[in-house]
């Protein structure tokens, strides 16, 4: 549940990026915060990492600024995507508002994806919590290795394997070039919020 | 207005400010690093943040101690500041609870300790704020603080209805923050009983393996 200070006005939202190991989260993490971040005038935090991969986690906080009289903050976080990082990755969902799923979208990874959204909804079950009740964003990472000739498995495939019971929000993107990483970012947000109107009204 | 219309316009105010924020006219900020570390020099409370976060993640032994060094540190560097030494006092009056009640901590004082760290980031980081600004954080975050306390009284009432005395019921709360005040006496006295049992433990480790040792030779 945000936390929502109706005194100060202040509403806290914390948003994870979950998904298979180098499916991308980091990525789309680092393009928010070197491409909007004169903007959203914030740090990058990233805690214990072992060589390029996240053991521990990335945050990125930034203000959105007032809104209908609202100071709305929100809290970016990855998760590790290997397997073994299950213990962290069920902490990292502790209190989380809304979830941006970053499948790969690479054919070899068909496997590693509905792994991932598994052990998503079962973590999240651990909190008394499903994706039929919680804002969340599909994001189909990759895209742009369709250039260099790699396989990738066809949106279709994609919703049929992940989405097909939930009918989420999805975009297709390419993380490294950044397409469609703020439209993924908007769409969660704007999610979330709308979850709370209640809190605000 | 209908909270229909209010929502309305609460969502074209957001997708408006989105659209501010993120646009994509401009090139990546060529200067940006893929991440910067805590601490950065015009920022005194990095080390704090990173513990903090670390709390909030999971916590550990390390992670506490590592959280009340830097509350020490910094209460000693802010001595003069009344206000900043009020917020150091209650984060580590927090740190303290999360330290006695571990896996039992109440889940609201996350909450609690992020966003009493926010505010105190917010007024180191900005000299220039007037004093009734900082010392109106400073109430808010006293009132979440009491409200924090309250519900864990609460809890530990509940899940005890018949307390052996006052003591035992407070034990468990972060105390109320007082300036110049020390760790609470009974978490002290908790403390105290941890290490007592935990020397005791080692030096009937200790004493096992010398006997051991002394028959082999």
């Amino acid at each position: 549940m945000a936390f929502v200070n109706l005194k100060t006005k202040v509403i806290q939202v914390k948003i994870v990026y979950y998904g298979p190991g180098r499916g991308g989260k980091t990525t789309n993490l680092e393009y928010i915060y070197r491409k909007f971040q004169q903007r959203i005038n914030s740090e990058m935090v990233t805690v214990k990492t072992h060589g390029d991969r996240t053991l521990f986690f990335d945050f990125l906080p930034f203000d959105i600024g007032m809104v209908n009289g609202y100071n709305i903050k929100i809290q970016l976080y990855t998760v590790p995507g290997q397997v073994k990082y299950n213990a962290t990755r069920r902490l990292v969902l502790r209190g989380v508002d809304g979830v941006v799923f970053v499948a790969d979208a690479m054919a070899v990874c068909r496997g590693k994806n509905m792994q991932s959204l598994e052990n998503l909804q079962e973590n999240l079950a651990s909190y008394k919590k499903n994706l039929n009740a919680l804002p969340w964003v599909l994001q189909y990472n990759k895209m742009d290795l369709l250039e260099q000739g790699i396989p990738l498995l066809p949106v279709e495939m994609l919703e049929q394997d992940l989405n097909r019971e939930f009918h989420a929000p999805h975009f297709t993107a390419s993380a490294v070039k950044g397409t469609n990483v703020a439209a993924t970012l908007k769409k969660i947000i704007s999610l979330t919020i709308a979850s709370i109107k209640k809190e605000l009204l | 207005m209908s909270n229909t219309s209010k929502f309305e316009t609460l969502s074209s105010e957001l997708e408006s400010r989105l659209d501010d924020l993120f646009r994509e006219d401009a090139p990546p900020a060529a200067s940006a690093a893929p991440a910067r570390p805590a601490t950065t020099p015009d920022n005194p409370l990095g080390e704090l943040k990173k513990t903090v976060l670390s709390i909030d993640w999971e916590i550990t032994p390390e992670t506490i101690d590592s959280f009340q060094d830097h509350i020490r540190l910094l209460k000693e560097a802010f001595q003069r500041d009344k206000i900043i030494s009020m917020f150091l006092q209650i984060l580590g009056s927090l740190g303290q609870y999360i330290k006695t009640s571990r896996n039992n901590v109440h889940p609201s004082t996350f909450t609690v300790l992020n966003s009493v760290f926010a505010r105190l980031e917010e007024i180191v980081t900005s000299p220039t704020m007037p004093a009734p600004a900082r010392k109106k954080l400073l109430q808010a975050e006293m009132a979440l603080y009491q409200d924090l306390r309250d519900k864990i009284l609460k809890r530990r009432a509940s899940a005890q209805p018949r307390p052996a005395g006052k003591a035992a019921v407070t034990a468990a709360a972060p105390a109320a923050p007082a300036p110049g005040a020390g760790a609470p006496p009974e978490a002290l006295a908790q403390a105290i009983e941890e290490l007592k049992v935990f020397i005791r433990s080692e030096l009937k480790t200790l004493k096992e393996e010398l006997g051991i040792s002394a028959r082999r030779t």
